[in-house]
């Protein structure tokens, strides 16, 4: 039974979703709400259960001893299903509020990303579960979300601001929440993501420790991902700390701004992950996205996945203390 | 069956009339339970706000009291001569009272269109006909019913969202879009004019309790201060009350501007970057409109706001339509309704009379038919309910159809003798 639960099921819903809240913006219905809220649920347990089928299915690949996470499509789906749910429950308690207009499009993106470009399998090398794996991948991809929906927040911010500024009065189709409340949003999201981000990379250090003592195999604290993380931590906390200390730095536009960076940054580590070769995680076929190249992909040792989170999950089920 | 309303609201009655006429909740309950020994077979709803005092009459049987019984009953309970209020009071039965009560939940009637509370105040008065005992089937049916309307109207509709007074679009469509809550935000007010009062109701309302007034004389600032529960502070630390406050609403009379780009650059200094809402409802302006392009402070002049209701007022003229029509609709649809519930009696006189034949037709087919088992007894009294129901489905189809225009008394009539039903 869950076996039919294809991607197209779950994606579907939340497109046409997305495609109600869309006609929001010139027609008004007082059935949409429901229809909305009704196939974005429809979509959220589909999509539930095909990573539940997704988690079996890697566990019994690897013998019984997989770990949730454990390949880079199931990161990428994990983390959409993550904001998929966090847009029903915003959408359930902010009816007035188009936030599916800022969210779907992510959570869509996040499906394709993982559905075409993310490897469904999980390493080829033999497993040892570990609890730093399973911590170091959950920890990025929480930080991920967050980021997200800071992201999410910080554009909300800046449309808000320029209505406001125009004088113009909210249009029927495209109400925005409060400054005060996306701000709040928008620095907690910042927040979660840096401590997520924190932990990810000291769960990461200790499994590079651990995997080179056991495995003799040991990433370079050089790599692109390891190097695009940090860097992105380092930011993430450098604006926190300017805020702290200077508060004007922690009001209004600035910190959507600065939160746009984030969001490159983000982006630019998944991308790392998913297209560069780096030596981040181990042996990786790449899905193929075009069968040309799939066979030149599967060859090489890659790094793949999702940046640096990624590798996180695929070490969980590689690593053993 | 009839509905009847009889009252008086801000259309025609002036404000003193309404205040003599108006009732609170405890002589609202008192004034149901004399119309109700007055009339024991009449359902009541008094609904009384600061913009209408209506009683809504409805009787089953016969018709509900007279306009001049009715008159005569509210002057009564006020100690009024029935004379001193009639030229105030508006009488409207039938479709045009269901109408009207779907108009006034729907906040189509208030002087503030689309303002929520009616809503809610309708709710209270049939809450509490209800509790008094008041209401029956036919108030029951159409409040429920003006509830149903009202949610259709609002969400159908934009009618609700637009604000049309400078101070109501200040604060729903500007700063309610700033701040999320206003209880831990300081207002200032500047000067003591009557808009910035206004506005003060409305930030109230929105939970503001933080009021600091500041004006040239310290008397008016008082006088305002207490009014609103507010302190007061020397026009002198004007720039230290800019630099605390959250919103400011600036209403005084000067020539010139009292707060220039130069003046507030000091009080941003301290400001820490907090967003600040500033309604300059001042002409010629208080503020220099170049304060308006600084950073987290959103400035807004009477102009502006002007500007915001004319466009939400053509928003909302273009939505009043589409809003009546829900109201027709959901009002035909009611007294459709209601009326051929007046034809139900005869309906299960009709399904009941047809049931004993049918039964003993098929008593004695299956004595004919002892060899038939379950299944087929079964197949047998379907078919025999799909005839009957083929049979009776013109003469009920017909009722239906009578009963859009009214119950179609004659039809019950003709149907009644047709069929030779017995009450």
């Amino acid at each position: 039974m869950l076996s039919r639960v294809t991607v197209v099921c779950f994606a579907g819903s939340y497109a046409v979703a997305l495609a109600l809240e869309l006609s929001r913006l010139v027609l008004r219905s007082s059935l949409r709400g429901l229809l909305m809220l009704g196939f974005t649920a429809a979509g959220l347990v589909a999509h539930t259960a095909f990573l539940f089928y997704q988690a079996e299915r890697i566990n019994a690949q690897l013998h019984g001893v997989g770990l949730p996470l454990s390949s880079t499509q199931h990161w990428y789906l994990t983390a959409a299903w993550l904001l998929a749910a966090m847009y029903l429950f915003l959408a359930v308690s902010h009816p007035r509020v188009q936030f599916g207009l800022f969210f779907l499009p992510l959570v869509l993106a996040l499906i394709g990303v993982g559905h075409y470009l993310a490897d469904p399998n999980p390493a080829s090398t033999p497993p040892d579960p570990s609890i730093w794996g399973l911590i170091h991948g959950s920890s990025l991809l929480l930080a991920t979300v967050a980021v997200l929906v800071a992201m999410v927040a910080g554009v909300m911010y800046l449309g808000q601001v320029q209505r406001l500024k125009r004088k113009a009065v909210p249009h029927h189709g495209l109400y925005l929440p409060s400054l005060e409340w996306l701000q709040r949003v928008n620095g907690r999201g910042l927040n979660a993501g840096m401590a997520m981000l924190a932990v990810g990379i000291v769960s990461g250090m200790v499994l590079n420790v651990i995997y080179a003592e056991r495995h003799q195999r040991f990433v370079p604290w050089t790599d692109p991902v390891i190097v695009i993380t940090v860097l992105m931590f380092g930011w993430l906390a450098g604006c926190r700390l300017a805020g702290w200390a200077y508060r004007p730095a922690r009001e209004g536009r600035k910190v959507a701004y600065l939160t746009l960076v984030s969001f490159v940054f983000l982006v630019f580590a998944l991308a790392v992950g998913l297209l560069l070769e780096t030596r981040h995680s181990g042996q990786r076929s790449v899905r193929p996205m075009f069968p040309g190249r799939a066979a030149a992909a599967s060859r090489q040792p890659t790094m793949r996945v999702l940046g640096a989170a990624l590798r996180a999950e695929g070490e969980a089920g590689r690593i053993g203390l | 069956m009839s509905i009847r309303v009889v009252g008086c609201s801000h259309h025609k009655a002036p404000i003193a009339v309404r205040e003599q006429l108006a009732f609170n909740s405890a002589e609202a309950r008192k004034a149901l339970g004399r119309l109700r020994q007055r009339f024991p077979d009449v359902e009541a709803v008094l609904l009384s706000t600061c913009n209408r005092v209506e009683l809504y009459t409805a009787a089953e049987t016969h018709p509900p009291p007279s306009r001049e019984e009715l008159v005569a009953f509210l002057a009564e309970c006020h100690g009024l001569a029935p004379a001193d209020i009639d030229a105030y009071l508006d009488e409207r039965s039938g479709l045009e009272a269901v109408q009207h009560l779907f108009q006034v939940a729907s906040s189509l009637d208030s002087m503030v269109v689309g303002e929520p509370q009616i809503l809610s105040q309708v709710k209270q008065a049939y809450q509490l006909a209800t509790e008094e005992g008041s209401t029956g089937p036919l108030l029951h049916a159409a409040f429920q019913a003006a509830l149903k309307t009202a949610r259709r109207v609002a969400g159908e509709t934009a009618i609700h969202q637009r604000r049309v007074s400078v101070p109501s679009v200040a604060v729903a469509d500007f700063a309610q879009q700033i701040f999320e809550r206003f209880e831990d935000k300081r207002t200032l007010v500047i000067g003591a004019g009557e808009m910035a009062e206004e506005t003060l109701r409305y930030l109230r309302a929105e939970g503001v309790q933080h009021i600091t007034v500041v004006n040239r004389s310290p008397e008016r600032a008082e006088e305002l201060a207490r009014r609103w529960n507010g302190q007061t502070m020397a026009w002198a630390d004007l720039p230290h009350a800019l630099a605390r406050a959250d919103l400011v609403i600036s209403t005084t009379g000067s020539a010139e501007p009292i707060v220039s780009a130069s003046l507030f650059r000091q009080v941003e200094a301290v400001r820490n970057g907090r967003p600040l809402f500033i309604l300059d409802l001042a002409v010629p302006r208080d503020f220099d409109p170049a304060i308006g392009d600084r950073p987290n402070v959103y400035l807004y002049s009477v102009d502006d706001l002007r500007e915001a209701c004319q466009r939400n007022r053509a928003e909302r003229d273009k939505e009043l339509p589409r809003a009546l029509r829900i109201i027709d609709q959901e009002a035909e649809r009611f007294l459709a309704d209601l009326h051929h519930r007046a034809t139900s009696p005869l309906i299960r006189r009709l399904h009941e009379q047809w049931q004993k034949p049918k039964e003993e037709e098929l008593r004695r087919l299956f004595n004919k038919l002892p060899q038939l088992d379950e299944h087929a007894r079964q197949e047998v009294r379907e078919a025999f309910d799909r005839l009957l129901n083929k049979l009776l489905h013109p003469p009920l189809a017909s009722l239906r159809d009578e009963a859009r225009n009214g119950v179609p008394h004659a039809l019950i009539d003709a149907l009644a003798r047709l069929f030779r039903l017995k009450d």
